[in-house]
Protein backbone atom coordinates (compact mmCIF):
# COMPACT_ATOMS: atom_id res chain seq x y z
CA UNK A 1 0.00 0.00 0.00
CA UNK A 2 2.69 2.58 1.04
CA UNK A 3 4.49 1.69 -2.24
CA UNK A 4 1.41 2.25 -4.40
CA UNK A 5 0.80 5.28 -2.62
CA UNK A 6 4.69 6.48 -3.10
CA UNK A 7 4.34 5.73 -6.71
CA UNK A 8 0.97 7.80 -7.76
CA UNK A 9 3.10 10.61 -5.84
CA UNK A 10 5.76 10.16 -7.84
CA UNK A 11 3.28 10.39 -10.97
CA UNK A 12 1.70 13.30 -9.59
CA UNK A 13 4.57 15.22 -9.45
CA UNK A 14 6.29 14.27 -12.98
CA UNK A 15 2.83 15.30 -13.98
CA UNK A 16 3.32 18.67 -12.51
CA UNK A 17 6.89 19.08 -14.01
CA UNK A 18 5.98 18.07 -17.92
CA UNK A 19 7.62 19.11 -20.90
CA UNK A 20 6.86 22.65 -20.61
CA UNK A 21 9.17 22.79 -17.31
CA UNK A 22 12.74 24.05 -17.71
CA UNK A 23 13.80 21.24 -15.22
CA UNK A 24 12.52 17.81 -14.66
CA UNK A 25 10.65 16.98 -11.34
CA UNK A 26 14.56 15.42 -9.87
CA UNK A 27 16.06 18.48 -11.42
CA UNK A 28 17.62 17.84 -14.11
CA UNK A 29 17.41 20.04 -17.29
CA UNK A 30 14.52 19.41 -19.09
CA UNK A 31 14.86 17.61 -22.87
CA UNK A 32 11.24 15.73 -22.47
CA UNK A 33 9.49 16.10 -25.76
CA UNK A 34 8.76 15.11 -29.52
CA UNK A 35 11.15 16.55 -31.73
CA UNK A 36 11.90 16.53 -35.29
CA UNK A 37 15.48 17.44 -37.33
CA UNK A 38 13.63 17.59 -40.07
CA UNK A 39 15.60 20.23 -42.78
CA UNK A 40 16.53 20.93 -46.54
CA UNK A 41 20.09 21.06 -45.33
CA UNK A 42 22.29 17.93 -45.67
CA UNK A 43 25.16 16.73 -43.84
CA UNK A 44 27.86 17.99 -46.52
CA UNK A 45 28.03 21.35 -48.23
CA UNK A 46 27.56 21.45 -51.95
CA UNK A 47 30.93 22.08 -53.63
CA UNK A 48 30.04 25.31 -54.78
CA UNK A 49 29.20 26.73 -51.74
CA UNK A 50 31.38 28.97 -50.06
CA UNK A 51 30.53 29.44 -46.39
CA UNK A 52 28.74 27.98 -43.64
CA UNK A 53 25.81 30.60 -43.63
CA UNK A 54 23.80 31.79 -47.00
CA UNK A 55 21.78 34.67 -47.01
CA UNK A 56 17.55 34.77 -46.37
CA UNK A 57 16.92 35.41 -49.48
CA UNK A 58 19.18 32.72 -51.07
CA UNK A 59 17.74 30.59 -48.34
CA UNK A 60 13.92 31.30 -49.37
CA UNK A 61 14.74 30.65 -53.40
CA UNK A 62 16.67 27.70 -52.24
CA UNK A 63 13.43 26.52 -50.16
CA UNK A 64 10.96 27.82 -53.25
CA UNK A 65 13.03 25.69 -56.04
CA UNK A 66 13.22 22.65 -54.39
CA UNK A 67 9.34 22.55 -53.77
CA UNK A 68 9.35 23.92 -57.72
CA UNK A 69 11.83 20.77 -58.56
CA UNK A 70 9.52 17.97 -56.34
CA UNK A 71 6.39 19.41 -58.18
CA UNK A 72 8.48 19.24 -61.57
CA UNK A 73 9.65 15.50 -61.05
CA UNK A 74 6.18 14.36 -59.80
CA UNK A 75 4.93 15.11 -63.09
CA UNK A 76 1.66 16.44 -65.10
CA UNK A 77 -0.19 13.55 -66.55
CA UNK A 78 -3.90 13.45 -68.09
CA UNK A 79 -6.44 11.45 -67.04
CA UNK A 80 -6.36 7.97 -68.57
CA UNK A 81 -2.83 8.62 -69.29
CA UNK A 82 -0.94 5.31 -69.20
CA UNK A 83 2.86 5.03 -67.44
CA UNK A 84 5.24 4.03 -69.46
CA UNK A 85 8.35 1.71 -69.50
CA UNK A 86 11.43 3.92 -68.34
CA UNK A 87 15.15 3.45 -67.56
CA UNK A 88 14.36 4.75 -63.90
CA UNK A 89 11.40 5.72 -63.51
CA UNK A 90 12.41 7.18 -59.54
CA UNK A 91 10.40 5.01 -58.05
CA UNK A 92 7.78 6.85 -56.08
CA UNK A 93 6.34 10.53 -56.41
CA UNK A 94 7.45 12.64 -53.63
CA UNK A 95 4.24 12.62 -51.93
CA UNK A 96 5.36 10.07 -50.47
CA UNK A 97 7.96 11.80 -48.68
CA UNK A 98 8.10 14.25 -46.00
CA UNK A 99 11.84 15.61 -46.07
CA UNK A 100 10.82 19.40 -45.05
CA UNK A 101 10.09 23.01 -46.62
CA UNK A 102 13.46 24.45 -45.50
CA UNK A 103 17.04 24.79 -44.69
CA UNK A 104 18.23 24.41 -41.15
CA UNK A 105 18.35 27.90 -39.47
CA UNK A 106 20.69 28.23 -36.54
CA UNK A 107 20.41 31.55 -34.56
CA UNK A 108 18.84 33.33 -37.30
CA UNK A 109 21.20 31.95 -40.03
CA UNK A 110 20.63 29.58 -42.64
CA UNK A 111 23.35 26.77 -43.28
CA UNK A 112 24.36 25.43 -46.20
CA UNK A 113 25.64 22.07 -44.37
CA UNK A 114 25.20 20.78 -40.86
CA UNK A 115 29.15 20.24 -40.82
CA UNK A 116 30.56 22.95 -39.48
CA UNK A 117 33.94 21.15 -39.10
CA UNK A 118 36.28 21.03 -41.37
CA UNK A 119 35.43 24.51 -42.79
CA UNK A 120 34.73 23.66 -46.16
CA UNK A 121 31.90 21.68 -44.63
CA UNK A 122 32.86 18.53 -46.22
CA UNK A 123 33.94 15.12 -44.48
CA UNK A 124 37.67 14.74 -43.99
CA UNK A 125 37.40 11.49 -45.87
CA UNK A 126 40.46 9.17 -45.96
CA UNK A 127 39.99 8.28 -49.21
CA UNK A 128 42.25 5.58 -49.76
CA UNK A 129 40.36 3.43 -46.91
CA UNK A 130 36.43 4.34 -48.57
CA UNK A 131 38.11 3.50 -51.89
CA UNK A 132 38.40 -0.26 -50.60
CA UNK A 133 35.58 -0.35 -48.25
CA UNK A 134 33.09 1.53 -50.57
CA UNK A 135 32.71 -0.66 -52.91
CA UNK A 136 32.43 -4.13 -51.40
CA UNK A 137 30.28 -2.46 -48.73
CA UNK A 138 27.67 -1.65 -51.11
CA UNK A 139 27.87 -4.29 -53.19
CA UNK A 140 27.30 -7.13 -50.19
CA UNK A 141 24.93 -4.74 -48.75
CA UNK A 142 22.57 -3.35 -51.84
CA UNK A 143 23.65 -5.09 -55.09
CA UNK A 144 23.82 -8.75 -53.80
CA UNK A 145 20.65 -10.27 -52.74
CA UNK A 146 21.53 -13.86 -51.87
CA UNK A 147 20.63 -13.61 -48.21
CA UNK A 148 18.21 -11.63 -46.03
CA UNK A 149 20.97 -10.75 -43.22
CA UNK A 150 23.14 -9.60 -45.65
CA UNK A 151 21.09 -6.63 -47.11
CA UNK A 152 21.44 -3.41 -45.84
CA UNK A 153 20.02 -2.66 -42.14
CA UNK A 154 17.44 -0.41 -42.99
CA UNK A 155 15.94 -2.99 -45.41
CA UNK A 156 16.11 -5.55 -42.93
CA UNK A 157 14.45 -3.38 -40.65
CA UNK A 158 17.40 -3.38 -37.92
CA UNK A 159 17.88 0.56 -37.81
CA UNK A 160 17.14 3.04 -39.76
CA UNK A 161 18.56 3.99 -43.27
CA UNK A 162 21.44 6.68 -43.15
CA UNK A 163 22.20 7.56 -39.92
CA UNK A 164 18.92 8.76 -38.04
CA UNK A 165 19.47 6.87 -34.94
CA UNK A 166 22.92 7.85 -34.93
CA UNK A 167 24.98 8.86 -33.51
CA UNK A 168 25.31 11.34 -34.85
CA UNK A 169 21.70 11.60 -36.04
CA UNK A 170 21.04 12.94 -38.94
CA UNK A 171 18.02 14.07 -40.99
CA UNK A 172 16.49 11.73 -43.74
CA UNK A 173 14.02 12.17 -45.83
CA UNK A 174 11.02 11.25 -43.58
CA UNK A 175 10.05 10.41 -40.10
CA UNK A 176 12.63 12.53 -38.83
CA UNK A 177 11.02 12.40 -35.22
CA UNK A 178 12.57 12.05 -32.09
CA UNK A 179 10.55 11.69 -28.38
CA UNK A 180 13.23 12.04 -25.60
CA UNK A 181 12.24 10.82 -22.51
CA UNK A 182 14.06 11.44 -18.69
CA UNK A 183 13.98 9.34 -15.92
CA UNK A 184 16.59 9.77 -12.52
CA UNK A 185 19.70 8.36 -14.49
CA UNK A 186 18.95 7.95 -17.73
CA UNK A 187 18.00 9.49 -21.15
CA UNK A 188 16.21 7.96 -23.72
CA UNK A 189 15.92 9.40 -27.10
CA UNK A 190 13.16 6.76 -29.09
CA UNK A 191 13.93 7.40 -32.70
CA UNK A 192 10.89 6.74 -34.84
CA UNK A 193 13.09 5.96 -37.82
CA UNK A 194 12.99 3.05 -37.26
CA UNK A 195 11.95 2.24 -33.81
CA UNK A 196 15.35 2.29 -32.05
CA UNK A 197 15.86 3.72 -28.32
CA UNK A 198 18.86 5.39 -27.39
CA UNK A 199 19.58 4.59 -23.60
CA UNK A 200 21.90 7.37 -22.30
CA UNK A 201 23.02 6.10 -18.57
CA UNK A 202 23.64 9.61 -16.83
CA UNK A 203 26.94 9.49 -15.11
CA UNK A 204 27.49 5.65 -16.21
CA UNK A 205 29.80 3.89 -16.81
CA UNK A 206 30.82 2.13 -20.24
CA UNK A 207 29.30 -1.22 -20.77
CA UNK A 208 32.52 -4.20 -21.57
CA UNK A 209 34.19 -3.49 -24.71
CA UNK A 210 33.04 -6.44 -25.82
CA UNK A 211 29.35 -5.57 -25.84
CA UNK A 212 28.26 -3.67 -29.11
CA UNK A 213 24.35 -3.01 -29.26
CA UNK A 214 22.82 -1.09 -32.12
CA UNK A 215 23.58 2.69 -31.67
CA UNK A 216 26.63 2.70 -29.83
CA UNK A 217 27.06 2.29 -26.33
CA UNK A 218 26.06 5.97 -24.87
CA UNK A 219 26.81 7.06 -21.26
CA UNK A 220 26.05 11.08 -20.42
CA UNK A 221 26.58 13.55 -17.78
CA UNK A 222 25.32 17.21 -17.69
CA UNK A 223 27.55 20.24 -18.00
CA UNK A 224 25.44 23.00 -16.67
CA UNK A 225 22.36 22.73 -18.81
CA UNK A 226 23.91 20.50 -21.63
CA UNK A 227 23.81 17.25 -22.00
CA UNK A 228 27.25 16.08 -22.71
CA UNK A 229 26.66 12.15 -24.17
CA UNK A 230 29.84 10.07 -25.48
CA UNK A 231 29.26 6.98 -27.42
CA UNK A 232 31.68 4.31 -28.24
CA UNK A 233 31.36 0.67 -28.78
CA UNK A 234 29.66 0.79 -32.23
CA UNK A 235 28.32 -2.10 -33.94
CA UNK A 236 30.15 -3.88 -36.64
CA UNK A 237 27.34 -3.84 -39.00
CA UNK A 238 26.70 -0.36 -38.65
CA UNK A 239 29.86 0.94 -40.13
CA UNK A 240 28.65 1.94 -43.47
CA UNK A 241 25.49 4.32 -43.07
CA UNK A 242 23.58 5.17 -46.24
CA UNK A 243 21.01 7.36 -46.67
CA UNK A 244 19.86 9.92 -49.04
CA UNK A 245 21.44 13.30 -47.48
CA UNK A 246 24.20 11.19 -46.20
CA UNK A 247 26.62 8.36 -46.80
CA UNK A 248 29.24 8.00 -43.79
CA UNK A 249 31.54 5.39 -42.09
CA UNK A 250 31.76 4.91 -38.54
CA UNK A 251 33.38 2.33 -37.35
CA UNK A 252 33.20 -0.14 -34.43
CA UNK A 253 36.00 2.23 -32.57
CA UNK A 254 34.95 5.39 -33.52
CA UNK A 255 34.61 8.17 -30.00
CA UNK A 256 31.54 10.26 -30.95
CA UNK A 257 30.61 13.01 -28.37
CA UNK A 258 26.92 15.03 -28.65
CA UNK A 259 25.72 18.23 -26.93
CA UNK A 260 21.81 18.64 -26.25
CA UNK A 261 20.96 22.09 -24.96
CA UNK A 262 17.92 23.33 -24.88
CA UNK A 263 17.97 27.20 -26.35
CA UNK A 264 14.28 27.74 -25.84
CA UNK A 265 11.25 26.32 -25.44
CA UNK A 266 10.74 24.87 -28.69
CA UNK A 267 14.46 24.41 -29.81
CA UNK A 268 17.37 21.79 -28.76
CA UNK A 269 20.93 22.71 -30.16
CA UNK A 270 22.31 19.64 -30.96
CA UNK A 271 25.98 19.42 -31.92
CA UNK A 272 28.14 16.15 -32.25
CA UNK A 273 32.16 15.59 -33.04
CA UNK A 274 33.15 12.35 -34.44
CA UNK A 275 36.40 11.00 -34.06
CA UNK A 276 37.07 7.65 -36.14
CA UNK A 277 40.56 7.97 -37.43
CA UNK A 278 39.67 4.61 -39.71
CA UNK A 279 37.62 6.39 -41.81
CA UNK A 280 38.89 10.12 -41.34
CA UNK A 281 41.76 12.18 -41.04
CA UNK A 282 40.17 14.62 -38.44
CA UNK A 283 37.95 14.81 -36.48
CA UNK A 284 34.83 16.23 -38.03
CA UNK A 285 32.25 18.81 -36.00
CA UNK A 286 28.39 19.29 -36.47
CA UNK A 287 25.52 21.26 -35.77
CA UNK A 288 21.43 20.58 -35.91
CA UNK A 289 18.47 21.91 -34.28
CA UNK A 290 15.70 19.80 -33.26
CA UNK A 291 12.92 21.36 -33.15
CA UNK A 292 9.38 20.98 -30.90
CA UNK A 293 6.92 19.12 -32.97
CA UNK A 294 2.79 18.84 -32.22
CA UNK A 295 3.16 15.41 -34.08
CA UNK A 296 3.28 12.51 -32.08
CA UNK A 297 5.75 9.56 -32.85
CA UNK A 298 4.36 6.56 -34.18
CA UNK A 299 5.19 3.19 -33.80
CA UNK A 300 7.15 1.99 -36.92
CA UNK A 301 6.87 -1.86 -36.48
CA UNK A 302 9.13 -2.60 -39.53
CA UNK A 303 9.35 -6.54 -39.54
CA UNK A 304 6.07 -8.06 -39.64
CA UNK A 305 5.39 -6.43 -42.69
CA UNK A 306 8.40 -6.18 -44.88
CA UNK A 307 7.41 -7.57 -47.71
CA UNK A 308 10.36 -5.65 -49.47
CA UNK A 309 12.31 -8.32 -48.41
CA UNK A 310 10.57 -11.01 -50.20
CA UNK A 311 10.51 -8.66 -53.10
CA UNK A 312 13.93 -8.06 -53.28
CA UNK A 313 14.95 -11.77 -53.05
CA UNK A 314 12.06 -13.06 -55.42
CA UNK A 315 13.57 -10.59 -57.83
CA UNK A 316 17.24 -11.55 -57.54
CA UNK A 317 15.83 -15.12 -58.24
CA UNK A 318 13.89 -14.04 -60.87
CA UNK A 319 16.83 -12.30 -62.54
CA UNK A 320 19.00 -15.53 -62.46
CA UNK A 321 16.12 -17.41 -63.69
CA UNK A 322 16.35 -15.41 -67.21
CA UNK B 1 22.37 34.09 -58.30
CA UNK B 2 25.16 31.46 -59.15
CA UNK B 3 25.32 29.80 -56.15
CA UNK B 4 21.08 29.22 -56.36
CA UNK B 5 21.23 27.86 -60.06
CA UNK B 6 24.23 25.37 -58.16
CA UNK B 7 21.99 24.40 -55.17
CA UNK B 8 19.33 23.65 -57.40
CA UNK B 9 21.34 21.07 -60.01
CA UNK B 10 22.52 19.71 -56.82
CA UNK B 11 19.03 19.09 -55.30
CA UNK B 12 18.36 17.73 -58.74
CA UNK B 13 20.80 15.07 -58.53
CA UNK B 14 20.02 14.78 -55.01
CA UNK B 15 16.67 14.37 -55.79
CA UNK B 16 17.16 11.86 -58.39
CA UNK B 17 19.00 9.75 -56.05
CA UNK B 18 16.16 9.76 -53.79
CA UNK B 19 13.72 9.05 -55.74
CA UNK B 20 15.25 6.05 -56.67
CA UNK B 21 16.39 4.58 -53.18
CA UNK B 22 13.45 6.83 -51.59
CA UNK B 23 12.22 4.37 -49.03
CA UNK B 24 13.61 1.93 -46.64
CA UNK B 25 14.60 -0.60 -49.63
CA UNK B 26 16.17 0.69 -53.12
CA UNK B 27 12.94 0.70 -55.61
CA UNK B 28 15.37 -0.87 -58.69
CA UNK B 29 15.93 -3.68 -56.36
CA UNK B 30 12.34 -4.75 -55.69
CA UNK B 31 10.50 -3.25 -59.03
CA UNK B 32 10.94 -3.13 -62.54
CA UNK B 33 11.27 -0.47 -64.14
CA UNK B 34 10.18 -2.35 -67.62
CA UNK B 35 7.55 -3.38 -66.22
CA UNK B 36 4.58 -0.56 -66.22
CA UNK B 37 1.69 -1.12 -64.97
CA UNK B 38 -1.63 1.00 -65.11
CA UNK B 39 -4.71 -0.28 -62.53
CA UNK B 40 -7.86 0.75 -62.28
CA UNK B 41 -9.82 -0.58 -59.97
CA UNK B 42 -11.53 -0.82 -56.20
CA UNK B 43 -9.88 -1.35 -53.20
CA UNK B 44 -10.46 -4.28 -51.02
CA UNK B 45 -7.97 -3.94 -48.25
CA UNK B 46 -5.42 -0.95 -46.71
CA UNK B 47 -2.77 -2.44 -44.49
CA UNK B 48 -1.36 -0.17 -42.61
CA UNK B 49 1.80 -1.33 -41.66
CA UNK B 50 5.40 -0.22 -41.85
CA UNK B 51 7.40 -0.01 -43.49
CA UNK B 52 5.47 0.46 -45.87
CA UNK B 53 1.56 0.70 -46.49
CA UNK B 54 0.81 -1.60 -48.98
CA UNK B 55 -3.02 -1.11 -50.57
CA UNK B 56 -5.24 -4.29 -52.63
CA UNK B 57 -7.13 -3.23 -55.10
CA UNK B 58 -9.27 -5.09 -57.63
CA UNK B 59 -8.76 -5.13 -60.97
CA UNK B 60 -11.43 -6.92 -63.58
CA UNK B 61 -9.48 -7.14 -66.97
CA UNK B 62 -11.59 -8.75 -69.06
CA UNK B 63 -13.65 -10.36 -66.88
CA UNK B 64 -10.83 -11.68 -65.02
CA UNK B 65 -10.71 -10.07 -61.66
CA UNK B 66 -6.78 -10.11 -60.21
CA UNK B 67 -5.84 -8.65 -56.65
CA UNK B 68 -3.17 -6.82 -57.28
CA UNK B 69 -0.95 -5.36 -53.99
CA UNK B 70 0.22 -1.96 -54.11
CA UNK B 71 3.11 -0.73 -51.91
CA UNK B 72 2.90 3.33 -50.97
CA UNK B 73 4.78 4.82 -48.49
CA UNK B 74 5.55 4.52 -45.00
CA UNK B 75 2.09 4.98 -43.31
CA UNK B 76 3.21 7.40 -40.73
CA UNK B 77 4.12 10.00 -43.30
CA UNK B 78 1.28 9.21 -45.00
CA UNK B 79 -0.77 9.71 -41.80
CA UNK B 80 1.33 13.20 -41.26
CA UNK B 81 -0.25 13.97 -44.57
CA UNK B 82 -3.17 13.81 -43.23
CA UNK B 83 -4.16 10.61 -44.72
CA UNK B 84 -6.67 8.36 -42.75
CA UNK B 85 -8.49 5.42 -43.04
CA UNK B 86 -11.48 7.48 -44.34
CA UNK B 87 -9.16 8.53 -47.23
CA UNK B 88 -9.01 4.65 -48.74
CA UNK B 89 -12.21 2.91 -47.75
CA UNK B 90 -12.77 -0.79 -48.97
CA UNK B 91 -15.02 0.03 -52.42
CA UNK B 92 -12.96 3.37 -53.45
CA UNK B 93 -11.84 3.20 -57.06
CA UNK B 94 -8.34 4.39 -57.66
CA UNK B 95 -6.09 4.52 -60.85
CA UNK B 96 -2.58 3.46 -59.85
CA UNK B 97 0.37 4.68 -62.47
CA UNK B 98 3.43 2.13 -60.79
CA UNK B 99 5.90 -0.88 -61.91
CA UNK B 100 5.40 -4.20 -61.12
CA UNK B 101 7.36 -6.16 -58.96
CA UNK B 102 10.75 -8.05 -60.79
CA UNK B 103 9.61 -11.47 -59.20
CA UNK B 104 6.39 -11.87 -61.29
CA UNK B 105 4.88 -14.78 -60.18
CA UNK B 106 1.84 -13.18 -59.03
CA UNK B 107 1.65 -15.73 -55.77
CA UNK B 108 0.35 -15.14 -53.79
CA UNK B 109 -0.86 -11.65 -55.17
CA UNK B 110 0.92 -9.45 -58.04
CA UNK B 111 3.12 -6.30 -56.56
CA UNK B 112 3.42 -3.45 -57.77
CA UNK B 113 4.55 -0.03 -56.26
CA UNK B 114 2.45 3.12 -56.39
CA UNK B 115 4.43 6.13 -58.48
CA UNK B 116 1.11 7.71 -58.89
CA UNK B 117 -2.25 7.19 -57.37
CA UNK B 118 -5.16 9.37 -58.13
CA UNK B 119 -9.18 8.96 -57.98
CA UNK B 120 -10.42 8.34 -62.08
CA UNK B 121 -11.31 12.24 -62.43
CA UNK B 122 -7.64 12.44 -61.68
CA UNK B 123 -7.42 14.39 -58.28
CA UNK B 124 -4.94 13.49 -56.49
CA UNK B 125 -5.32 10.80 -53.74
CA UNK B 126 -2.67 11.93 -51.34
CA UNK B 127 -2.13 15.62 -50.20
CA UNK B 128 1.39 17.53 -50.33
CA UNK B 129 3.71 17.43 -47.89
CA UNK B 130 2.28 21.14 -46.00
CA UNK B 131 0.81 20.92 -43.08
CA UNK B 132 2.48 17.79 -41.46
CA UNK B 133 2.67 18.96 -38.11
CA UNK B 134 6.32 19.20 -38.72
CA UNK B 135 8.09 21.84 -37.27
CA UNK B 136 8.25 25.17 -39.38
CA UNK B 137 10.11 28.50 -38.34
CA UNK B 138 8.15 31.06 -40.13
CA UNK B 139 10.08 31.74 -43.27
CA UNK B 140 8.10 29.92 -46.25
CA UNK B 141 5.39 32.04 -46.82
CA UNK B 142 2.90 29.26 -47.88
CA UNK B 143 3.34 27.13 -44.30
CA UNK B 144 0.15 27.42 -42.22
CA UNK B 145 0.00 29.96 -39.17
CA UNK B 146 0.15 28.24 -36.34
Amino acid sequence: MKKSLLTAFIFFIGALFSSESKTTWFGDPNLQGTWSNQSLTSLERPDEIEGLIISDQDAARYAYYYQQFLEAADGEFEVGEEIQAADDPGGYNTEWMDPGTQLLKIENNYRSSVITYPEDGKLPRKLWRWAINGPLTIYKMFVRADHPEERSLGERCIVGFGSSGGPPMLNVLYNNNYQIVQSPGYVVILVEMNHDARIIKINGKHNPESMKPWLGDSIGYWEGETLVVKTKNMHPQQQFRAGIRHQIFISENALIEERFTRTSQDEILYQFIVNDEKFYNDAWKGEMLFRKTDGKIYEYACHEGNYAMENILAGARALENQ
Amino acid sequence: MKKIRILMLLTVISLLTSLSISSHHAFTAEFDAKAPVNLTGKIVKVEWINPHAWVHVEVIDKNKKTIWMVEGGTPNTLIRNGLTKQTLKPGTVIVVRGYQSKGKLCTPRCRANGRDVTFPDGSKVFMGSSGTGAPRDGADPREPKR
